[in-house]
């Protein structure tokens, strides 16, 4: 069986955890508990009838004081990059966190989530849809969420 | 291997370390026991390591190089594995052996993590605080021990047009000479205003000014736009009691203004006007000819009454209006003067058009308020009415012992 490593990157408190327990378990928690170091899941999808696994990394979040630590970015072969819509400055944040992980990973895929859509009102959502390799997702609400890591997969295994 | 397990179990004693030994084809030879509490499931001799360790998934080169290099090793830090936490290193045994050891740190990152979740939470929350802050309509701004600005909100940096906090430093702006030449620094403002508020003028703005200490060092001073407050209060205050057709006030705004006026000692005479045959206008010129005529009607009582009387619509084609005066006979007169301005006026689409006036006049009499003058007034009118219209009757309080009657 084929198996790959992904990586969720992002600032604190955007929802990586969150995003990955909405895919794997399909669950979710308005509690904030703050992840350290990293947590290793497994996902099973089929894609062109062969099953493959994803080890998907939820890594902790890059705070003001710490950055995330470079050690975990290797040997992953996508990422889905992480943003908080109610939270600017975590959306300005996603180039240098990209900038690392394609520097590590030259040919890693990328895709980008910006999370907690739920709270945008509609004309906010319309003027952020369709920006390329951008999913507007909600783990809260189960927006967009399957289909983005479907797309990080399909993207992964077609190179 | 049974040296190595020796030392091995010396360590492992501790409970903090349990280990796998893997082969150059990277398949697991050996175990400790207590190594099983981590896995999701029992390692046995033969298994492909990635399957109990996903987290060498990608490293697998470095792996291989692991049984090459005598000093080679390597570490992951703070994996979380069933529950517990655990840094993962590899190390070099020999050319066909490596050593991959799990080091329980469970304790000890439980501890961070509840360091690290109050940071966060705390970065959260003055985020959160700095968004309010920035949202507010006041001009915010601190300053610290050394009298200068550390800190200060959007609306500060955008009314003085400073792209960030850093530009408002470096200008080491100073507000206090504004307020009073004397004063020569922040401390010193702060002692001035000294829990009161005082106002400040920076161009063509007027500022309420308060100052609040932040511990011994840091002082908050606000600035509120007094222009700003003005003008939203009399907008609002025009939205709320101003008829919107005729454009005078409203009956409720009237006797608010009313019992104000009743408080003070003043004599005036409280007017009720009321269009002659008014629903004939309707009847033979429609509605909006009827709404026409009532604009004009109110604007020429308007334009011909001074600034501090008063005028308010009382619903359908009835006025008030309250003109401040010191005799009853003055106050007579001018109302026949309006009486006679509506007479000779030549209206828009109809011509000619009068009013009746019923008057009261503000008696000093301690049962005289609001509702029996009111009371008068229309009773006054309806003598009027019924006497022949166009003209102007006064209703008298009459006075009979002790007791006042309307
Ligand atoms: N409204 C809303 N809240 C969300 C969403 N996703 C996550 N949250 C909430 O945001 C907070 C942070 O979520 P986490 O998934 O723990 O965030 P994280 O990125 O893993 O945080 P760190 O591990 O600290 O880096 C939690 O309180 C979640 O309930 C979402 O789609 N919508
Ligand atoms: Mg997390």
């Amino acid at each position: 069986m084929i198996r790959k490593k992904i990586l969720l990157i992002g600032d604190f408190n955007v929802g990586k955890t969150s995003l990955i327990r909405r895919y794997v378990d399909n669950t979710f928690d308005d509690r904030y508990l703050t992840t350290i170091g990293v947590k290793i899941s497994k996902k099973k999808i089929l894609l062109n009838d062969e099953e493959c696994e994803l080890l998907i990394w939820d890594l902790e979040g890059a705070t003001p004081q710490k950055s995330i630590p470079k050690t975990y970015y290797g040997g992953a072969s996508g990422a889905i990059l992480v943003g908080d819509v109610s939270r600017f400055e975590t959306i300005k944040n996603l180039d240098e966190h990209m900038e690392v992980f394609k520097q590590i990973n030259p040919n890693g895929s990328y895709v980008i989530a910006y999370n907690k859509s739920d709270l945008l009102k509609l004309d906010q959502i319309k003027s952020l849809q369709n920006i390329e390799n951008v999913f507007l997702t909600s783990a809260k609400n189960d927006i967009n969420v399957e289909k983005m890591f479907i797309a990080l997969a399909k993207e992964i295994f077609n190179d | 291997m049974t040296n190595i397990q020796i030392i091995l179990n010396t360590i492992l004693s501790k409970n903090i370390f349990e280990y796998l030994l893997i082969d150059r084809d990277l398949k697991v030879v050996n175990t400790s026991v207590g190594v099983l509490k981590y896995m999701e499931n029992v390692p046995y001799e033969g298994d492909d390591v990635l399957m109990h360790m996903p987290e060498f998934l990608g490293f697998e080169e470095k792996l291989k190089e692991v049984f090459e290099k005598k000093d080679f090793t390597y570490t992951f830090k703070t994996i979380q594995k069933n529950g517990y936490y655990m840094n993962i290193s590899l190390d070099h045994y020999n050319h066909d052996i490596a050593l991959v050891l799990l080091q329980n740190i469970t304790k000890m990152t439980q501890a961070q993590q509840q360091l690290l979740q109050y940071s966060n939470e705390t970065t959260l929350l003055y985020h959160a605080l700095q968004k309010i802050i920035d949202a507010q309509n006041s001009l915010l701004f601190v300053t610290n021990s050394d009298d200068r600005i550390e800190f200060a909100n959007q609306t500060f940096l955008h009314y003085f047009h400073a792209e960030n906090l850093d530009e408002i430093k470096a200008k080491a702006l100073k507000l206090y000479p504004y307020v009073n030449k004397n004063i020569k620094s922040y401390n010193e403002l702060h002692k001035h205003i000294r829990g009161s508020e005082i106002n400040l003028n920076i161009g063509n703005d007027t500022f309420i000014m308060q100052s609040t200490a932040i511990e011994e060092t840091h002082r908050l001073f606000t600035l509120s736009r007094v222009t700003d407050i003005y003008e939203k209060k009399k907008s609002l205050e025009a939205e709320v009691e101003v008829d919107a057709l005729t454009s005078v006030y409203r009956k409720k705004y009237f006797d608010l203004r009313l019992e104000q006026l009743l408080k003070e000692e003043n004599n005036f005479a409280l007017i009720v006007v009321d269009i002659d045959d008014f629903k004939a206008v309707n009847d033979n010129y429609g509605h909006t000819v009827g709404d026409d005529v009532l604009k004009e009607f109110a604007f020429l009582l308007k334009k011909n009454i001074r600034q501090d009387d008063l005028i308010a619509r009382w619903g359908g084609e009835e006025f008030l209006l309250v003109l401040k005066m010191d005799d009853l006979q003055r106050a007579m007169d001018r109302t026949e003067t309006l009486r006679k301005m509506l007479d000779e006026h030549t209206f828009k689409h109809i011509g000619h058009l009068t009013a009746s006036f019923g008057l009261a006049w503000r008696g000093q009499c301690d049962c005289d308020d609001a509702n029996s003058l009111l009371q008068r007034a229309d009773k006054a009118l309806y003598k009027a009415k019924n006497n022949g219209k166009n003209r102007v009757i006064l209703k008298k309080l009459e006075k009979r012992g002790e007791n006042c009657i309307v």
